[in-house]
Protein backbone atom coordinates (compact mmCIF):
# COMPACT_ATOMS: atom_id res chain seq x y z
CA UNK A 1 0.00 0.00 0.00
CA UNK A 2 1.62 3.53 -0.86
CA UNK A 3 0.02 6.88 -0.77
CA UNK A 4 0.73 9.54 -3.07
CA UNK A 5 0.49 13.25 -2.56
CA UNK A 6 -1.94 14.53 -5.54
CA UNK A 7 -1.09 18.41 -5.82
CA UNK A 8 2.62 17.27 -5.47
CA UNK A 9 2.64 14.17 -7.34
CA UNK A 10 5.01 12.60 -4.54
CA UNK A 11 5.07 9.68 -2.87
CA UNK A 12 3.79 10.18 1.03
CA UNK A 13 6.15 9.34 3.89
CA UNK A 14 5.46 7.46 7.04
CA UNK A 15 5.79 10.06 9.67
CA UNK A 16 4.55 7.95 13.29
CA UNK A 17 2.73 5.19 13.96
CA UNK A 18 0.87 4.68 17.08
CA UNK A 19 -0.74 1.52 18.58
CA UNK A 20 -2.54 -0.95 17.86
CA UNK A 21 -5.23 0.49 19.77
CA UNK A 22 -8.46 -1.33 20.68
CA UNK A 23 -7.20 -3.29 17.35
CA UNK A 24 -6.53 -0.33 15.35
CA UNK A 25 -3.08 1.03 14.10
CA UNK A 26 -3.26 4.61 13.00
CA UNK A 27 -0.25 5.40 10.55
CA UNK A 28 0.48 8.75 9.62
CA UNK A 29 2.31 9.82 6.28
CA UNK A 30 3.35 12.90 5.04
CA UNK A 31 4.60 14.35 2.10
CA UNK A 32 7.98 15.74 1.59
CA UNK A 33 7.19 18.48 -0.28
CA UNK A 34 3.90 20.43 0.91
CA UNK A 35 3.90 18.47 4.32
CA UNK A 36 0.26 17.59 3.80
CA UNK A 37 -0.88 14.94 6.54
CA UNK A 38 -3.05 12.04 6.15
CA UNK A 39 -3.67 9.02 8.46
CA UNK A 40 -4.42 5.27 7.61
CA UNK A 41 -6.35 3.94 10.26
CA UNK A 42 -6.86 -0.06 10.28
CA UNK A 43 -9.66 -1.90 11.65
CA UNK A 44 -8.67 -4.86 13.32
CA UNK A 45 -8.90 -7.57 10.65
CA UNK A 46 -5.94 -5.59 8.85
CA UNK A 47 -4.19 -5.36 12.10
CA UNK A 48 -4.38 -8.45 12.83
CA UNK A 49 -3.00 -9.51 8.86
CA UNK A 50 -0.15 -7.10 9.45
CA UNK A 51 0.54 -8.96 12.95
CA UNK A 52 -0.07 -12.67 11.40
CA UNK A 53 2.78 -12.37 9.14
CA UNK A 54 4.69 -10.76 11.74
CA UNK A 55 6.13 -7.47 9.64
CA UNK A 56 6.06 -3.87 11.67
CA UNK A 57 4.12 -1.00 10.11
CA UNK A 58 7.09 1.99 10.03
CA UNK A 59 10.07 -0.37 9.57
CA UNK A 60 11.54 -2.84 11.55
CA UNK A 61 12.03 -2.45 15.29
CA UNK A 62 14.43 -4.17 17.66
CA UNK A 63 14.65 -7.69 17.88
CA UNK A 64 13.03 -9.19 20.78
CA UNK A 65 14.41 -12.86 21.15
CA UNK A 66 13.75 -16.21 20.08
CA UNK A 67 10.19 -16.97 19.07
CA UNK A 68 8.69 -13.82 20.24
CA UNK A 69 6.24 -14.01 17.52
CA UNK A 70 5.14 -16.79 19.22
CA UNK A 71 5.28 -16.10 22.74
CA UNK A 72 3.44 -12.77 22.15
CA UNK A 73 0.35 -14.32 20.40
CA UNK A 74 -0.46 -17.05 22.04
CA UNK A 75 -3.10 -16.96 24.35
CA UNK A 76 -2.17 -19.45 26.58
CA UNK A 77 1.45 -21.00 26.95
CA UNK A 78 3.63 -22.54 30.19
CA UNK A 79 3.71 -20.23 32.88
CA UNK A 80 7.63 -21.62 33.01
CA UNK A 81 8.26 -21.10 28.91
CA UNK A 82 9.24 -17.53 29.22
CA UNK A 83 11.47 -16.39 32.25
CA UNK A 84 11.97 -12.80 33.33
CA UNK A 85 15.86 -13.53 32.84
CA UNK A 86 15.75 -14.46 29.24
CA UNK A 87 15.27 -12.38 26.18
CA UNK A 88 11.40 -12.13 24.87
CA UNK A 89 9.84 -12.83 28.08
CA UNK A 90 7.64 -9.53 27.49
CA UNK A 91 9.38 -8.05 24.48
CA UNK A 92 6.60 -8.08 21.75
CA UNK A 93 5.80 -4.63 20.06
CA UNK A 94 2.14 -5.26 20.66
CA UNK A 95 1.51 -3.08 24.36
CA UNK A 96 -1.79 -5.19 25.11
CA UNK A 97 0.91 -7.99 24.79
CA UNK A 98 3.65 -6.99 26.89
CA UNK A 99 0.98 -6.26 29.42
CA UNK A 100 -0.29 -9.62 29.27
CA UNK A 101 2.59 -11.14 29.49
CA UNK A 102 4.17 -9.08 32.27
CA UNK A 103 0.88 -10.37 34.09
CA UNK A 104 0.77 -13.71 32.92
CA UNK A 105 3.95 -13.98 34.04
CA UNK A 106 2.91 -12.74 37.48
CA UNK A 107 4.76 -9.32 37.09
CA UNK A 108 3.36 -6.56 38.71
CA UNK A 109 -0.26 -8.33 38.96
CA UNK A 110 -2.39 -6.57 41.47
CA UNK A 111 -2.22 -8.57 45.01
CA UNK A 112 -5.87 -9.03 46.81
CA UNK A 113 -7.39 -6.98 43.98
CA UNK A 114 -11.54 -6.27 44.99
CA UNK A 115 -13.71 -7.99 42.66
CA UNK A 116 -17.36 -7.05 42.57
CA UNK A 117 -19.78 -10.27 42.23
CA UNK A 118 -20.85 -9.44 39.23
CA UNK A 119 -17.50 -9.17 37.60
CA UNK A 120 -16.02 -12.19 39.37
CA UNK A 121 -18.74 -14.13 37.88
CA UNK A 122 -18.28 -12.75 34.79
CA UNK A 123 -14.76 -13.93 35.03
CA UNK A 124 -15.62 -17.96 35.93
CA UNK A 125 -17.73 -17.92 32.87
CA UNK A 126 -13.93 -17.71 30.99
CA UNK A 127 -12.96 -20.98 30.03
CA UNK A 128 -10.67 -22.64 32.56
CA UNK A 129 -7.75 -22.63 30.45
CA UNK A 130 -8.02 -18.85 29.75
CA UNK A 131 -9.37 -17.55 33.20
CA UNK A 132 -6.00 -17.30 35.04
CA UNK A 133 -4.34 -15.28 32.01
CA UNK A 134 -7.41 -12.92 31.88
CA UNK A 135 -7.13 -12.22 35.78
CA UNK A 136 -4.10 -11.25 35.83
CA UNK A 137 -4.35 -8.85 32.65
CA UNK A 138 -7.36 -7.52 34.11
CA UNK A 139 -5.75 -7.03 37.58
CA UNK A 140 -2.78 -5.32 35.40
CA UNK A 141 -5.32 -3.55 33.59
CA UNK A 142 -7.01 -1.73 36.43
CA UNK A 143 -3.80 -1.42 38.87
CA UNK A 144 -2.55 0.78 35.96
CA UNK A 145 -5.40 2.79 35.71
CA UNK A 146 -5.59 3.25 39.30
CA UNK A 147 -8.81 1.31 39.73
CA UNK A 148 -9.69 0.00 43.13
CA UNK A 149 -12.29 -2.02 42.02
CA UNK A 150 -12.54 -4.53 39.45
CA UNK A 151 -15.71 -3.98 37.56
CA UNK A 152 -17.85 -5.43 35.11
CA UNK A 153 -16.91 -1.86 33.29
CA UNK A 154 -13.63 -2.50 34.23
CA UNK A 155 -13.46 -5.94 32.07
CA UNK A 156 -15.13 -4.42 29.40
CA UNK A 157 -12.33 -1.42 29.40
CA UNK A 158 -9.88 -4.08 29.30
CA UNK A 159 -11.36 -6.53 26.88
CA UNK A 160 -11.95 -3.16 24.64
CA UNK A 161 -7.96 -1.98 25.52
CA UNK A 162 -7.25 -5.86 24.48
CA UNK A 163 -8.61 -5.99 21.47
CA UNK A 164 -10.24 -8.96 22.49
CA UNK B 1 -0.16 11.71 -11.60
CA UNK B 2 2.05 8.58 -10.93
CA UNK B 3 1.27 5.05 -10.53
CA UNK B 4 1.94 2.67 -8.01
CA UNK B 5 4.72 0.91 -9.54
CA UNK B 6 6.89 4.08 -10.20
CA UNK B 7 7.01 4.88 -6.84
CA UNK B 8 9.70 3.20 -5.25
CA UNK B 9 9.81 1.26 -1.73
CA UNK B 10 6.76 1.04 0.57
CA UNK B 11 6.86 4.80 2.43
CA UNK B 12 9.33 3.87 5.16
CA UNK B 13 8.20 0.14 6.67
CA UNK B 14 10.33 -1.66 4.23
CA UNK B 15 7.93 -4.65 4.59
CA UNK B 16 9.84 -6.54 1.88
CA UNK B 17 13.31 -5.96 3.53
CA UNK B 18 11.75 -7.08 6.98
CA UNK B 19 10.34 -10.49 4.92
CA UNK B 20 14.28 -10.74 3.37
CA UNK B 21 15.84 -10.31 7.17
CA UNK B 22 13.34 -12.93 8.55
CA UNK B 23 14.26 -15.51 5.48
CA UNK B 24 18.16 -14.49 6.00
CA UNK B 25 17.70 -15.71 9.32
CA UNK B 26 16.14 -18.89 8.39
CA UNK B 27 18.83 -19.44 5.70
CA UNK B 28 21.47 -19.24 7.83
CA UNK B 29 19.77 -21.41 10.63
CA UNK B 30 19.04 -24.00 8.41
CA UNK B 31 22.15 -24.07 6.29
CA UNK B 32 23.68 -25.94 9.47
CA UNK B 33 21.43 -29.10 8.91
CA UNK B 34 22.57 -31.01 6.30
CA UNK B 35 18.87 -32.94 4.92
CA UNK B 36 15.68 -31.96 5.35
CA UNK B 37 12.80 -34.51 5.00
CA UNK B 38 8.63 -33.62 5.13
CA UNK B 39 6.82 -36.58 6.05
CA UNK B 40 3.37 -35.70 5.07
CA UNK B 41 -0.25 -37.19 4.12
CA UNK B 42 -3.01 -35.20 2.62
CA UNK B 43 -5.34 -37.87 5.11
CA UNK B 44 -5.34 -37.27 8.87
CA UNK B 45 -5.38 -40.33 11.15
CA UNK B 46 -2.87 -42.60 8.97
CA UNK B 47 -0.19 -42.51 11.50
CA UNK B 48 2.68 -39.75 10.04
CA UNK B 49 3.43 -38.86 13.62
CA UNK B 50 4.92 -42.51 14.68
CA UNK B 51 6.31 -42.88 11.47
CA UNK B 52 8.53 -39.38 12.16
CA UNK B 53 9.30 -40.92 15.87
CA UNK B 54 10.25 -43.67 14.48
CA UNK B 55 12.30 -42.96 11.46
CA UNK B 56 13.79 -40.32 13.85
CA UNK B 57 14.99 -43.26 16.52
CA UNK B 58 16.10 -45.50 13.49
CA UNK B 59 18.51 -42.46 12.16
CA UNK B 60 19.82 -41.77 15.59
CA UNK B 61 20.61 -45.54 16.07
CA UNK B 62 22.22 -45.02 12.66
CA UNK B 63 24.93 -42.39 14.91
CA UNK B 64 23.25 -39.21 12.91
CA UNK B 65 22.30 -36.61 14.61
CA UNK B 66 18.73 -36.01 14.16
CA UNK B 67 15.98 -33.17 15.03
CA UNK B 68 12.58 -33.58 14.35
CA UNK B 69 10.13 -30.83 14.33
CA UNK B 70 6.06 -31.35 14.78
CA UNK B 71 4.97 -28.83 12.27
CA UNK B 72 1.03 -29.56 13.23
CA UNK B 73 0.90 -26.64 15.53
CA UNK B 74 -2.67 -27.66 16.10
CA UNK B 75 -2.42 -31.17 16.62
CA UNK B 76 0.82 -31.76 17.93
CA UNK B 77 1.58 -35.10 19.34
CA UNK B 78 5.67 -35.42 18.34
CA UNK B 79 6.66 -34.44 21.83
CA UNK B 80 4.44 -37.44 22.93
CA UNK B 81 5.41 -39.60 21.06
CA UNK B 82 9.44 -38.61 21.85
CA UNK B 83 9.31 -38.78 25.40
CA UNK B 84 9.82 -34.57 25.78
CA UNK B 85 6.19 -33.84 27.03
CA UNK B 86 6.12 -31.90 29.77
CA UNK B 87 9.75 -30.76 29.93
CA UNK B 88 10.32 -26.68 28.94
CA UNK B 89 11.99 -25.19 26.39
CA UNK B 90 14.92 -22.85 27.46
CA UNK B 91 15.10 -19.17 25.52
CA UNK B 92 18.32 -18.17 25.25
CA UNK B 93 20.08 -15.39 22.89
CA UNK B 94 21.21 -18.20 20.57
CA UNK B 95 17.66 -19.41 20.28
CA UNK B 96 15.09 -21.60 21.97
CA UNK B 97 17.36 -24.54 23.26
CA UNK B 98 15.26 -27.83 22.75
CA UNK B 99 14.79 -30.77 24.73
CA UNK B 100 16.13 -34.43 23.73
CA UNK B 101 14.29 -37.68 23.46
CA UNK B 102 15.55 -40.82 22.47
CA UNK B 103 19.02 -41.25 21.04
CA UNK B 104 19.58 -37.43 21.94
CA UNK B 105 17.15 -36.44 19.28
CA UNK B 106 16.25 -33.10 19.44
CA UNK B 107 12.31 -32.13 19.37
CA UNK B 108 10.32 -29.10 18.91
CA UNK B 109 6.48 -29.17 19.29
CA UNK B 110 3.96 -26.93 20.21
CA UNK B 111 2.69 -29.07 22.54
CA UNK B 112 6.16 -27.62 24.37
CA UNK B 113 4.62 -24.36 24.29
CA UNK B 114 0.72 -25.37 25.95
CA UNK B 115 -0.09 -25.11 29.64
CA UNK B 116 -1.93 -28.52 29.92
CA UNK B 117 -3.49 -31.24 28.15
CA UNK B 118 -6.84 -29.14 27.75
CA UNK B 119 -5.55 -26.01 26.14
CA UNK B 120 -5.44 -26.26 22.39
CA UNK B 121 -3.78 -23.54 20.52
CA UNK B 122 -6.02 -20.12 20.44
CA UNK B 123 -4.13 -17.15 19.20
CA UNK B 124 -4.74 -13.84 20.77
CA UNK B 125 -4.99 -10.74 18.25
CA UNK B 126 -7.78 -8.08 18.01
CA UNK B 127 -9.76 -10.15 14.84
CA UNK B 128 -10.26 -13.24 17.18
CA UNK B 129 -13.58 -13.42 15.50
CA UNK B 130 -12.59 -13.70 12.38
CA UNK B 131 -10.04 -16.26 13.01
CA UNK B 132 -10.70 -18.53 9.65
CA UNK B 133 -9.45 -16.01 8.01
CA UNK B 134 -5.93 -15.52 9.74
CA UNK B 135 -4.95 -18.43 10.97
CA UNK B 136 -3.02 -20.26 8.26
CA UNK B 137 -1.22 -16.95 8.49
CA UNK B 138 -0.14 -17.35 11.88
CA UNK B 139 0.84 -20.98 11.51
CA UNK B 140 2.86 -20.54 8.64
CA UNK B 141 4.72 -17.59 10.91
CA UNK B 142 4.44 -19.43 13.77
CA UNK B 143 6.50 -23.06 11.54
CA UNK B 144 9.45 -20.40 9.79
CA UNK B 145 10.04 -18.97 13.42
CA UNK B 146 9.84 -22.25 14.98
CA UNK B 147 12.57 -23.25 11.93
CA UNK B 148 14.59 -20.29 12.31
CA UNK B 149 14.70 -19.30 15.97
CA UNK B 150 15.60 -22.27 17.02
CA UNK B 151 19.39 -23.98 18.03
CA UNK B 152 18.96 -27.18 16.21
CA UNK B 153 22.95 -27.23 16.01
CA UNK B 154 24.86 -29.16 13.74
CA UNK B 155 22.14 -31.99 12.77
CA UNK B 156 22.33 -34.52 10.21
CA UNK B 157 18.52 -34.51 9.43
CA UNK B 158 15.70 -32.95 10.18
CA UNK B 159 12.30 -34.63 9.81
CA UNK B 160 9.33 -32.37 9.65
CA UNK B 161 5.64 -33.79 10.85
CA UNK B 162 3.50 -31.95 8.72
CA UNK B 163 -0.52 -31.96 9.72
CA UNK B 164 -3.06 -33.27 7.16
CA UNK B 165 -3.67 -31.52 4.01
CA UNK B 166 -2.75 -31.18 0.54
CA UNK B 167 -1.71 -27.83 0.89
CA UNK B 168 0.84 -28.34 3.48
CA UNK B 169 3.80 -29.18 1.63
CA UNK B 170 3.08 -25.83 -1.17
CA UNK B 171 3.14 -24.15 2.55
CA UNK B 172 6.36 -25.32 3.19
CA UNK B 173 8.77 -24.73 0.28
CA UNK B 174 8.39 -21.40 0.61
CA UNK B 175 10.33 -21.68 3.78
CA UNK B 176 12.47 -24.58 2.72
CA UNK B 177 12.90 -24.31 -0.73
CA UNK B 178 16.27 -26.92 -0.39
CA UNK B 179 13.81 -29.74 0.98
CA UNK B 180 15.56 -33.39 0.24
CA UNK B 181 12.63 -35.02 -0.01
CA UNK B 182 8.78 -35.99 0.79
CA UNK B 183 7.99 -39.09 2.84
CA UNK B 184 4.13 -39.38 1.97
CA UNK B 185 2.23 -42.17 3.98
CA UNK B 186 -1.77 -43.72 4.07
CA UNK B 187 -3.64 -45.75 4.65
CA UNK B 188 -4.69 -48.98 2.18
CA UNK B 189 -8.40 -47.85 2.46
CA UNK B 190 -9.61 -46.09 -0.88
CA UNK B 191 -10.51 -43.38 0.98
CA UNK B 192 -6.96 -42.46 2.34
CA UNK B 193 -5.61 -43.49 -1.47
CA UNK B 194 -7.96 -41.16 -3.11
CA UNK B 195 -6.95 -38.26 -0.64
CA UNK B 196 -3.27 -39.03 -0.86
CA UNK B 197 -3.37 -39.70 -4.61
CA UNK B 198 -3.84 -35.72 -4.73
CA UNK B 199 -1.20 -34.61 -2.22
CA UNK B 200 1.48 -36.79 -4.56
CA UNK B 201 -0.11 -34.90 -7.73
CA UNK B 202 0.66 -31.52 -5.69
CA UNK B 203 4.26 -32.58 -4.26
CA UNK B 204 5.31 -34.13 -7.66
CA UNK B 205 3.41 -32.12 -10.49
CA UNK B 206 3.20 -28.75 -9.01
CA UNK B 207 5.66 -28.08 -6.56
CA UNK B 208 7.78 -30.55 -8.11
CA UNK B 209 9.58 -31.40 -4.12
CA UNK B 210 11.92 -34.58 -4.45
CA UNK B 211 9.30 -37.76 -3.30
CA UNK B 212 11.58 -40.17 -1.87
CA UNK B 213 7.93 -42.86 -1.48
CA UNK B 214 5.18 -44.21 -0.48
CA UNK B 215 4.64 -45.36 3.51
CA UNK B 216 1.80 -47.86 3.63
CA UNK B 217 0.68 -47.62 7.53
CA UNK B 218 -1.33 -50.18 8.85
CA UNK B 219 -1.09 -52.74 6.13
CA UNK B 220 -2.29 -55.79 8.04
CA UNK B 221 -3.91 -57.00 11.07
CA UNK B 222 -1.79 -60.04 13.05
CA UNK B 223 -3.68 -62.09 15.30
CA UNK B 224 -2.50 -62.02 18.76
CA UNK B 225 -3.48 -65.70 19.20
CA UNK B 226 -2.23 -67.72 15.99
CA UNK B 227 0.20 -64.82 14.37
CA UNK B 228 -2.21 -65.21 11.29
CA UNK B 229 -2.29 -61.93 9.09
CA UNK B 230 -4.65 -60.28 7.65
CA UNK B 231 -6.04 -57.05 5.52
CA UNK B 232 -7.35 -54.08 7.76
CA UNK B 233 -8.61 -52.13 4.51
CA UNK B 234 -9.61 -53.07 1.23
CA UNK B 235 -8.21 -50.40 -1.01
CA UNK B 236 -6.02 -50.72 -4.02
CA UNK B 237 -2.39 -52.17 -3.31
CA UNK B 238 -0.33 -49.34 -1.98
CA UNK B 239 2.65 -50.93 -3.98
CA UNK B 240 0.47 -51.04 -7.21
CA UNK B 241 -0.47 -47.14 -6.59
CA UNK B 242 3.30 -46.24 -6.19
CA UNK B 243 3.60 -47.58 -9.57
CA UNK B 244 0.97 -46.12 -10.88
CA UNK B 245 1.61 -42.69 -9.52
CA UNK B 246 5.37 -43.04 -10.33
CA UNK B 247 7.04 -42.70 -7.10
CA UNK B 248 8.93 -45.59 -5.07
CA UNK B 249 7.27 -47.44 -2.55
CA UNK B 250 9.04 -47.60 0.63
CA UNK B 251 7.21 -50.51 2.51
CA UNK B 252 4.18 -52.03 4.90
CA UNK B 253 3.92 -50.93 8.39
CA UNK B 254 1.57 -53.84 9.91
CA UNK B 255 -1.00 -52.51 12.53
CA UNK B 256 1.19 -53.53 15.78
CA UNK B 257 -0.50 -52.70 19.28
CA UNK B 258 3.08 -52.27 20.50
CA UNK B 259 3.50 -49.40 17.89
CA UNK B 260 0.70 -47.21 19.45
CA UNK B 261 1.81 -48.76 23.01
CA UNK B 262 5.12 -47.31 22.88
CA UNK B 263 4.04 -44.31 20.91
CA UNK B 264 2.45 -43.48 24.01
CA UNK B 265 5.48 -43.90 26.55
CA UNK B 266 7.60 -41.85 24.36
CA UNK B 267 9.68 -44.54 23.23
CA UNK B 268 9.56 -45.35 19.35
CA UNK B 269 9.00 -49.39 18.89
CA UNK B 270 11.78 -49.39 16.71
CA UNK B 271 13.62 -49.25 20.23
CA UNK B 272 11.95 -50.39 22.49
CA UNK B 273 10.98 -53.42 20.58
CA UNK B 274 13.12 -53.68 17.27
CA UNK B 275 12.09 -57.54 16.61
CA UNK B 276 8.01 -56.64 16.25
CA UNK B 277 6.54 -57.03 12.88
CA UNK B 278 6.05 -53.30 13.09
CA UNK B 279 9.34 -52.55 13.66
CA UNK B 280 10.97 -54.83 11.55
CA UNK B 281 9.34 -52.78 8.70
CA UNK B 282 9.90 -49.15 9.99
CA UNK B 283 13.59 -50.34 10.16
CA UNK B 284 13.41 -51.48 6.36
CA UNK B 285 11.64 -48.18 4.98
CA UNK B 286 14.44 -46.09 7.40
CA UNK B 287 16.85 -48.25 5.22
CA UNK B 288 15.61 -47.43 1.99
CA UNK B 289 15.24 -43.76 2.64
CA UNK B 290 19.08 -43.71 3.71
CA UNK B 291 19.90 -45.21 0.50
CA UNK B 292 17.98 -42.14 -1.19
CA UNK B 293 19.69 -39.94 0.70
CA UNK B 294 22.78 -41.67 0.44
CA UNK B 295 23.38 -41.71 3.70
CA UNK B 296 26.32 -43.89 5.18
CA UNK B 297 25.50 -48.14 5.40
CA UNK B 298 24.55 -48.67 8.90
CA UNK B 299 27.94 -50.03 10.57
CA UNK B 300 26.68 -54.56 10.76
CA UNK B 301 27.60 -54.09 14.61
CA UNK B 302 24.81 -51.21 14.92
CA UNK B 303 22.43 -53.66 12.88
CA UNK B 304 22.97 -56.63 14.69
CA UNK B 305 22.13 -54.56 17.82
CA UNK B 306 18.97 -54.22 16.53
Amino acid sequence: MKFLCVPCDEPMKIQETKGPDEGSLSVIFNCPTCTRQVALLTNPMETQIVRSLDVKIGGPQATYGPMAFVRSALVAQRADAPSADQPASTGSACPFTAIANAAFEGQGAADGAIWTEAAAERLNKIPGFARSWAQKGIEQYAREKGLPKITEEVMEEARERFGM
Amino acid sequence: MKSYREIAGDAGSDVLGQVGAQQERLRARMAKIRLKVAVVSGKGGVGKSAVVANLAAAFAKRGLKVGALDADINGPSLAKMLGVRGQRLAFTAGGAQLPQGPLGIRVLSMDLLLPDDETPVLWSGPAEGEAYFWRGAMEVTTLREFLADTEWGELDLLLLDLPPGTDRIPNLLPLLPELHGVVIVTLPSQVSQLIVTKSVTVAKEIVKAPILGLVENMASHLCARCGAEAPLFAGEDSARMAQRLGIPFLGRVPFDPLLARYADEGTPVVLSSPGSPAARALWQIADKIGESLHLPAEPVEAKESR
